[in-house]
């Protein structure tokens, strides 16, 4: 950083409102608080959800505008009018997680307030501009920005904080906001099959298109018996060729889990597939193709023809 | 209803090569159809079937803009000059503004890319539009847009009024590739080129100062007789206590 003179007293430091704003629509808002608080600017909070979720917030310390949506309405519905009370109050910056709701406020807010917008945010320091550090294709490269105030961030996917600590901090005041809500409503659910076991198992061994006949799934199976393994599979498997239930598809729209051990059999890594394993604590793979992307981000790969390799790997286990 | 499919407003991180030194060789990598286009695209045709509406094209940079026009899109607009931005809401601010600059807009449906989370939603926010996003399919009934999430919750189906902004994120890698006679059709389809004075659009404040390596990810690959590597791995996930 250069050493002119810090110039948040020209940008004004805010006064109760503007500061720091954190836009907050689900669970995930501490990663939010923290990134938004080691910024240095005093930090208020918006809140589109259930009270429970606005007491939560509020009882780290943080005061509250909060939005409680009507019945069947999605706290999407609220994102134009809550924007324009955000950007009200001159915000410098604006942070929030990547959830859908989260950010579709977010981007509201930040178009509101005439602020830039960075993705994939690790962290953000205060200076003459603001500065940040964010991750770049898929994490390959951790890129640092400038840029003037206003600024909104949205927060890497991965990037997750436990709740603060509410010991000693006075809790922030949650002030009702009455916000009209745009024509949105939700027509229907339908909830997802009950889930099987792959979602609390501690070993999940999953195939992809790499498993050419539906008869070489018990060949997985085998493998799984062998390492007391769930089966689970690519979206493909479950959706185009139906082999296994759609209850045992992982990755963005099916099953997102957190086993001990992932072992990935003739799956090439789409990113769609792998942001439902990114909870897993050991990811192996076996994949025909060195160059394949889930190598990239497998912690242990075996490189080979998964018919020839599988039945290897049965037999080392049994040894 | 009038429909506007946002495609091609990203470069293809695929594209990109990360040097030793951390720095990024995009290799003048122009925009391309993002992971997230073909089923933008998909959704889109629907709406504007649905509703007997009209679908409109719209590219950002100077490549090919063929792409949605191969696939059944009538008529495109480029905006030839916007680059690609850090600034998610600099790249959002130019597509609003073409949005507005094409006029009478009901619908506009864009990818809702992992890269750039922040566009679709703040391409809203310069409209003043609401918006739903991570959507994985959409159609149209009784002059609203029926939008379909799937999450690991469920499916939940959401009923929006228009004006209103659709990002979509793909499900799975797919893209129907055209044939021959599509591609030559395409190059007879309307394209109208665009600039950012005509559409009256910066492109914001936001600086890199270079980019570095993460902390490595240390990935052990085992490669070998079959039954070398399976007793590698093997040895291995047993050291990490996992078996």
């Amino acid at each position: 950083m250069s050493a002119t003179t810090d110039d948040r007293t020209t940008r004004g430091t805010a006064g109760p409102m503007g500061g720091v704003w954190i836009v907050v629509a689900d669970e995930a808002w501490p990663a939010a608080l923290e990134v938004a608080r080691a910024s240095g600017g005093t930090v208020t909070a918006a809140v589109v959800g259930p009270q429970p979720l606005a007491d939560a917030v509020a009882a780290a310390g943080v005061p509250v505008v909060w939005v409680e949506p009507a019945r069947d309405t999605p706290a999407e519905a609220y994102a134009v009018n809550l924007a324009a009370q955000v950007a009200a109050a001159s915000p410098d910056l604006l942070v929030s997680t990547g959830g859908p709701a989260a950010r579709t406020l977010l981007g509201a807010a930040a178009a509101a307030a005439g602020a830039s917008l960075v993705p994939g945010v690790l962290a953000v320091t205060d200076g003459p501009r603001w500065t940040v550090r964010r991750a770049v294709l898929g994490g390959e490269a951790i890129e640092t920005l400038t840029a003037p105030a206003p600024l909104a961030l949205i927060l890497a996917a991965d990037e997750a904080a436990d709740r603060p600590a509410a010991t000693g901090v006075a809790p922030g005041t949650v002030a009702k906001a009455d916000t009209a809500a745009a024509e949105m409503v939700v027509a229907g659910t339908q909830p997802a099959p009950p889930a099987s076991g792959i979602v609390d198992a501690r070993t999940v061994v999953s195939f992809g298109r790499g498993v050419h006949a539906k008869a070489d799934v018990a060949l997985v199976e085998r493998l799984a018996q062998a390492l007391g393994a769930e089966v689970g599979c690519s979206m493909p498997v479950a959706d185009d060729l139906g082999w296994l239930d759609r209850s045992r598809y992982v990755g963005r729209s099916g099953q997102h889990i957190s086993p001990r051990l992932y072992l990935a059999v003739g799956i090439s890594g789409a990113p769609q597939h792998l942001e439902g394993v990114r909870g897993a604590k050991v990811l192996a793979a076996i994949n025909n193709d060195p160059k394949a992307r889930i190598f990239r981000r497998a912690d242990y790969g075996a490189v080979g023809d998964l018919y020839e390799v599988v039945p290897a790997l049965i037999a080392a286990l049994q040894q | 209803m009038r429909v506007v499919i946002v495609y091609k407003w990203a470069r293809d991180p695929g594209a990109a090569a990360v040097r030793a030194d951390g720095s990024v060789d995009w290799r003048g990598a122009k925009m391309a159809a993002g992971e997230d286009d073909p089923a933008a695209l998909a959704a889109a045709q629907r709406i504007a079937t649905a509703s007997g509406g009209e679908l409109v094209g719209l590219t950002l940079g100077s490549g090919d803009a063929s792409w949605a026009l191969a696939r059944g899109v009538q008529t495109a607009c480029s905006v030839t000059d916007a680059p690609a931005l850090a600034d998610n809401a600099a790249t959002a601010a130019i597509i609003a503004a073409a949005v507005r600059h094409i006029g009478d807009v009901d619908v506009v449906v864009i990818g809702d890319a992992k890269q750039d989370p922040g566009v679709a939603v703040a391409v809203a926010g310069h409209l003043r539009w609401p918006a739903l996003v991570a959507v994985t399919s959409a159609t149209a009934e009784d002059g609203q847009v029926l939008a379909t999430r799937r999450t690991p919750e469920g499916t939940t189906t959401v009923r929006l009024g228009t004006p209103v902004v659709v990002g979509v994120a793909a499900e799975a890698d797919v893209d129907r590739v055209p044939g021959m006679k599509e591609l030559l059709a395409a190059r007879k389809r309307p394209l109208t080129t665009l600039t950012l004075a005509q559409v009256g659009a910066t492109v914001g404040d936001v600086e890199s100062r270079g980019s570095e390596l993460p902390p490595p990810r240390a990935t052990h690959v085992f490669e070998g007789s079959p039954e070398q590597v399976a007793g590698q791995l093997v040895a291995a996930l047993r050291a990490e206590g996992v078996l």
